[in-house]
């Protein structure tokens, strides 16, 4: 990752779009981000292998719930996916990345080139949280695309019931996926604000890494205790697993919309205090 | 050193910000509500001529009874099922459309418990459990409701108070309030018996249709609401008719019941033949509850000796609203009494044995 492999920065790039361009093409060259995606998508594999390979059902009530419609439904794969990946997988590669962000380009010593190009340090902090909210994305669709193939291989497709009982065809289901994923992307950008944050704050990225999963773990066990009730709207795990309403009929879009909030008060916060540091720090490196 | 500090003032203020909005919403969510002076009584009367058909909304029910309350983790919240009416919180959505057209759903983590009602057919289905019942109503009977952890409805809950308002209720009422977007007045039940648990109890019937949207219950012993079932949302128009037709899917359970299944509720738990019988009416009346198989299997579980306390004649489930006496012989007097109270009935009802 040597500040060649950049393609060169024209003065007239206001917006930073060439940048941003330039950085994600940089994100997605990594063998890391590509292994970092093929794990995450051989979750699901592993999850229809297991169900098909053993013969006797799941039984209701045991396991991730759903995993016992798996069988009858390849659809359901891709959902189940979902619901292992989101409180632990996810959150570790969206910590890995977020935290290298800033990090990474210090200890490689790339960071005080970057900005000798006329990119300015808050445009390169933008360009760094777009491309984590990039990856977000992308490792959402990892699973829920290698998750709806892996379904569709090995066991028959047919409507989908809803947890309210209804069925809706295919095309609908496909919809409704599409829009978990865009909710588990979204749940995972108040995460990334965190690890942009930490990155900042230190020259070891192995540190704001492991300092950003460590955080979404300990949200989540604060979430799991009923004592602190009044602190968990304000938790950003609190809505992690709020994309089973998006599986009822008709679709209750107030976790959405309260998710959607949370994420955006983190984006802020976060954004605000990596400005604040990155705008007023030393850079040596 | 001067622009250092203006590097961190977003830092600073967005927090403020933040905060400020968090604390103006609800404040301006409750701006004083002013209705028309209205006597108790009228808004007794108004109650009494609701005549609301059609609603869709959303009810949240919570419930703080002085129990410890049991951690419930990420996706598999069901350890704590068992008694997790009494502690926890709830979500339902409701739809209505007349008064044969039904369809509650009660949100759970990850599942869903329907009861879907068109005319005489009624559904209930349990994501969960995986299993749909399908029954059909006598003409005029009313709807059943779900099994264990179902929600009442504000205006079914509000119904049994209001019904039994008599000599020994204070009514008065409370600062005019919004519940879900919409104006009500407050209507403060007080019990006038020195002995009770209850406080008081304040329903919120709506301005415009007389709709009980919220019913608190009190009890003395604590501020906050030992119970409370209202609307955070609701919708006065009429639901799309397909949410009130229900086809089970494939793979579920099927199960068909019989009408006489849906005889009218008692509260004795089933397989139990004995009758509860009330002792006293009103406010401090005691349900006392003969030995049974359910109670000896309720005891031998390890939640029970966790939750209830070792008292002169049993074990008693002690809650800021209902105390429980399990007698050593294994009757069950229940009652927002004092537990003297409970322990003079289960005397007494010794005695005439």
């Amino acid at each position: 990752m040597s500040p060649a492999d950049r393609p060169a920065l024209s003065n007239r790039s206001v917006l930073g779009l060439p940048l941003l361009a330039s950085e994600i093409s940089v994100l997605f060259r990594r063998r890391r981000t590509w292994a970092m995606l093929a794990s995450l998508a051989l979750i699901p594999v592993l999850i229809a292998l297991a169900v098909r390979l053993t013969s006797s059902r799941p039984s209701t009530g045991r396991g991730p719930a759903f995993l016992d419609q798996v069988s009858q439904n390849g659809l359901f794969v891709s959902f189940v996916g979902l619901l292992v990946s989101v409180p632990l997988f996810l959150p570790l590669t969206v910590g890995v990345v977020a935290g290298d962000t800033i990090a990474g380009e210090a200890s490689a010593g790339t960071l005080r080139y970057l900005l000798i190009a006329p990119a300015g340090r808050v445009r390169l902090l933008v360009v760094k949280y777009v491309a984590t909210a990039v990856f977000c994305v992308a490792g959402t669709l990892a699973v829920a695309v290698s998750g709806a193939m892996i379904g569709a291989a090995l066991f028959p497709i047919g409507p989908v019931t809803l947890l309210s009982g209804d069925s809706i065809a295919v095309g609908d289901s496909i919809v409704r996926s599409l829009l978990i994923a865009a909710y588990i992307s979204v749940s995972l950008l108040g995460l990334s604000a965190i690890g942009l944050f930490i990155s900042t704050m230190t020259d070891v990225p192995v540190g704001a890494m492991a300092t950003t999963i460590v955080l979404s773990v300990v949200s989540q066990v604060l979430d799991s205790l009923p004592q602190l009730d009044w602190l968990h709207p304000w938790l950003f795990s609190h809505y992690w697993l709020g994309f089973a309403d998006l599986s009822r009929q008709p679709i209750l879009w107030d976790s959405f919309g309260s998710n959607l909030i949370l994420q955006a008060g983190y984006i802020l916060v976060f954004g605000a205090l990596a400005f604040g540091r990155f705008t007023t720090k030393d850079i040596l490196s | 050193m001067k622009r250092t500090w203006l590097k961190w003032m977003p830092a600073l203020a967005v927090p403020v910000l933040i905060a400020s909005v968090a604390v103006a919403v609800p404040v301006a969510a409750n701006a004083a509500v002013n209705l028309p002076t209205k006597t108790p009584s009228q808004v007794l009367a108004l109650a009494a001529g609701e005549k609301v058909t059609a609603l869709s909304g959303t009810l949240s029910q919570t419930s703080n009874f002085g129990l410890p309350e049991i951690p419930t983790t990420g996706a598999d919240a069901s350890a704590g099922s068992a008694i997790e009416l009494l502690t926890g919180s709830h979500t339902a959505r409701i739809f209505v459309d007349g008064s044969t057209k039904q369809r509650v759903q009660v949100l759970d983590t990850m599942a869903e418990r329907d009861m879907v009602r068109n005319g005489s057919e009624v559904w209930l289905y349990d994501s969960k459990k995986k299993t749909a019942a399908h029954s059909t109503l006598a003409a005029g009977a009313t709807s059943p409701p779900l099994t264990e952890g179902s929600i009442p409805t504000p205006d079914e809950f509000a119904s049994k108070f209001l019904s039994s308002v008599d000599s020994t209720t204070v009514v008065s009422l409370g600062d005019d309030l919004r519940v879900a977007g919409r104006t009500a007045y407050n209507l403060v039940l007080t019990p006038k018996a020195g002995e009770t648990l209850i406080g008081s109890v304040s329903i919120a019937v709506d301005s415009e249709t007389g709709l009980p949207l919220s019913v608190e219950v009190f009890a003395r012993s604590q501020e906050a609401p030992a119970f409370r079932v209202g609307f955070s949302t609701l919708d006065l128009g009429t639901p799309d008719a397909s949410l009130f037709t229900f086809t089970p899917p494939a793979g579920v359970t099927v199960m068909t019941k019989t009408p006489k299944a849906q005889a009218p509720q008692t509260e004795t738990p089933r397989n139990d033949t004995a009758k509860p019988t009330v002792s006293g009416t009103g406010w401090d009346a005691i349900v006392a509850l003969p030995a049974g198989k359910n109670t000896a299997r309720a005891t031998s579980s390890p939640l029970f000796a966790q939750l209830t306390t070792s008292v002169t004649g049993g074990r008693l489930l002690r809650t800021s609203l209902i105390n429980v006496l399990l007698t050593d012989d294994g009757r069950v007097f229940a009652g927002s009494v004092p537990l003297a109270k409970l322990q003079t009935a289960a005397a007494a009802a010794a005695a005439t044995k």
